[in-house]
């Protein structure tokens, strides 16, 4: 395929993956131009509420789609009003009779799977059978969810690396974090699969921080067993867990963040929290947010500095045994991307790419 | 509630480790049926129904089954991330893992499980040639659907003993001529001549079986270009020189972490990095499943896995720390 974005070889982001391109409610009657994963996107719903992706481009003369109309499930081009199906079959051209023959816009394979539209850029023929990482906190009962979106001018692994890494906390993130962070060990019990790789670990308990003492309403002058548990889903997913054994329950709040490569320099960074406390309480709510987002925008001028300063790949000199899990993950990602390009030959490790 | 806080903010230095473990998970047999003689496949679930973790055709699990570890290719359908399946064959000569597992899994127990890993994938070229003898058809047959989907041409060539020891035939039966079934007893041996007589650049090859068919593969694939043969062994290949040299010490870098190791002899580069605080991950200790692959960036490795071709050897850039040693005083590592 061919990247409009991405000039070759700069790409480090799998195609044969599932990546979120929108949240379901983003997706409607209207045409919405999405640039990301290299390409320029159409996303737009059917009548009967199929989420359908295009290519945003008339291959007649490369007006983009999104400046079009829908005409029923018909996207209708601004330009000269050729009209395409939402498989991206050329159906009317209004000044000849004939449709030309191939004029096709390349359609995605896509699985609307609420909060998240998921979307296949790579072969679709592998796409067939998979589903993209279930999330049951965001389908099932018993949990309150509030989330956002913003885009980050950083690769998407820097983002996997500062998302699998806790040591950074003490000095990003100082005021949100509770004793433990500083106190005990960085996470040293690291589960890898084929696929995916984890953190976990136990504090020895220490008493709440500020926001956790408002959130959970527990006691700010106890102290409380916490756990964590950080995974690396797939190039377009990391899961948080944050636990809080409480008295009477244990507090879970689960922070899902979905990384999409916009290119290689910029990601969109599509995000929700689930909490199975205080459901109802939307001073909590705004408390949680303000926690999420403030985390999140408290570690993006650093991450920014650091695109700024390697360009975009990993390009590291040093790393920490607290890095083990996030250099796990690049090897992932490195044999997802050498089996793509089909030029791993010696079994599962690409070429290097330092 | 009353709980106690340390009272040091230091953490003692033994617990500053990294622990790296694979994932490892209790499921539950949902179905358990007779493939052919003496092959039972298992279809293995959480228990509570969550997903499992992605694989790909190739990867295979550990079934742990108390004193011993087993390795077994996943056999279902990869984008299945609810349920997996292996297929066992009874090896009455073996160190009794099948047996245990034809006679006391049944459905409804719960296994321990590691896992999955992959160390044979399938990589994207238009054509491949397929090659199984006997239970070796389990990672081949995930691959062959693979391959299918992605509109490759293929072909399979699956011997066997005889056609009721054969496994899944039902389930390659709608591939029709692509694939070539071999019973031994009424055909002979595969025709690897055949099969493989012609080199095919624009082809790669993929076979899994019985140690003999994987030599005889090796052999006939010698005239193909480099890196046409993709091969999985489940046992350790045999060693042919009575591990010559680790009577020698020698220094082992970390080029990281900025540690040097001195390995005695006797000693495995896994165990004195490991005494030194540089944990590596690792499974088998065998040499046979790769988990402890490690970049070599200075020094000739004596590598004694069975896991790296001759050319990856040759090319000096992993090993297998857990059993391979060093060719040279001083091996500097990307550790």
């Amino acid at each position: 395929m061919t990247d409009t974005a991405d000039p070759a070889g700069s790409r480090n982001y799998p195609l044969n993956c599932w990546y979120v391109i929108a949240a379901s409610d983003e997706v409607g009657r209207s045409l919405l131009a999405r640039h990301a994963l290299g390409q320029h996107l159409l996303l737009f719903r059917t009548a009967d509420g199929q989420a359908v992706v295009l290519d945003d481009r008339c291959p007649h003369r490369a007006a983009p789609l999104s400046m079009g109309t829908l005409d029923g499930d018909r996207v209708v081009c601004a330009y000269h009003g050729f009209s395409y199906a939402p498989d991206g079959q050329c159906v009317g051209v209004p000044s000849q009779r004939n449709v030309p023959y191939g004029a096709q816009v390349r359609s995605y394979p896509v699985l609307d799977r609420p909060p998240f539209v998921w979307v296949w850029p790579g072969n679709p023929a592998r796409s067939r059978g998979t589903e993209p990482p279930d999330l049951p906190p965001l389908r099932e009962p018993g949990w309150a969810v509030l989330g956002g979106s913003l885009e980050m001018a950083v690769n998407y692994l820097l983002l996997h690396d500062n998302a699998l890494d806790r040591t950074h906390f003490p000095y990003v993130h100082p005021h949100r974090i509770h004793r433990g962070y500083v106190q005990d060990p960085p996470p040293l019990q690291i589960e890898v699969t084929e696929t995916t790789v984890s953190y976990r670990r136990t504090f020895t308990p220490a008493p709440l921080t500020g926001w956790q003492h408002e959130a959970t309403g527990l006691d700010a002058d106890r102290e409380y067993t916490q756990r964590e548990t950080g995974t690396f889903v797939s190039p377009a997913l990391h899961v948080d867990e944050m636990d809080i054994i409480g008295p009477d329950q244990v507090y879970r709040g689960v922070f899902i963040r979905a990384y999409t490569p916009v290119d290689a320099a910029r990601t969109l960074i599509i995000w929700r929290a689930a909490r199975n406390y205080a459901r109802d309480d939307q001073s909590v709510a705004g408390r949680l947010r303000e926690v999420y987002e403030g985390t999140m925008t408290e570690d993006q001028p650093l991450l920014e500095a650091i695109q700024a300063t390697t360009g975009g790949a990993p390009d590291y000199r040093v790393s920490a045994a607290a890095d083990a899990a996030a250099i796990r993950a690049y090897q992932i990602v490195e044999a997802m991307l050498a089996e793509e390009g089909g030029r791993a030959f010696n079994r599962w490790h690409g070429p290097r790419r330092d | 509630m009353s709980s106690t806080s340390p009272s040091s903010g230091e953490a003692p230095s033994a617990a500053m480790l990294t622990v790296f473990s694979e994932r490892r998970s209790d499921l539950l047999i949902t179905a358990r049926e007779m493939r052919a003689e003496g092959v039972v496949s298992l279809t293995l679930a959480d228990p509570a129904g969550a997903q499992l973790p992605g694989w790909t055709p190739g990867a295979h699990i550990d079934l742990l089954l108390e004193d011993t570890v087993r390795q077994y290719s996943l056999c279902g359908t990869p984008g299945d991330q609810h349920s997996w399946r292996i297929a066992v064959l009874l090896d009455p000569g073996g160190r009794g893992g099948s047996r245990r597992v034809h006679e006391t899994l049944r459905v409804g127990d719960q296994v321990a499980v590691r896992g999955p890993r992959n160390h044979f994938p399938l990589h994207s070229v238009p054509r491949y040639i397929f090659i199984a003898g006997g239970i070796g058809i389990t990672p081949i047959l995930p691959m062959v659907a693979a391959a299918t989907e992605a509109g490759a041409d293929w072909q399979l060539y699956y011997g066997g003993r005889s056609q009721a020891s054969m496994a899944f035939l039902d389930e390659l039966a709608p591939y029709g001529e692509r694939v070539t079934v071999w019973p031994q007893d009424t055909r002979g041996l595969l025709p690897l001549d055949l099969v493989l007589g012609t080199p095919a650049p624009d082809a790669l090859v993929y076979c899994c079986g019985p140690e003999p068919l994987l030599a005889a593969a090796e052999q006939r694939c010698a005239a193909w270009p480099a890196g046409s043969l993709h091969l999985e062994r489940f046992t350790a290949r045999p060693q042919p020189e009575p591990a010559a040299g680790g009577g020698e010490s020698f220094e082992v870098v970390c080029q990281r972490s900025g540690l040097t190791v001195t390995v005695p002899p006797g000693q495995s580069i896994l165990e004195a990095l490991d005494e030194n605080g540089v944990s590596v991950l690792s499974s088998c200790q065998e040499g046979v499943c790769g988990t402890c692959e490690t970049r070599v960036l200075e020094g000739v490795p004596d590598h004694r896995d069975s896991l790296l071709s001759e050319e990856e050897r040759e090319a000096n850039e992993y090993m297998m720390v857990c059993v391979s040693r060093s060719k040279s005083e001083r091996l500097v590592l990307d550790l």
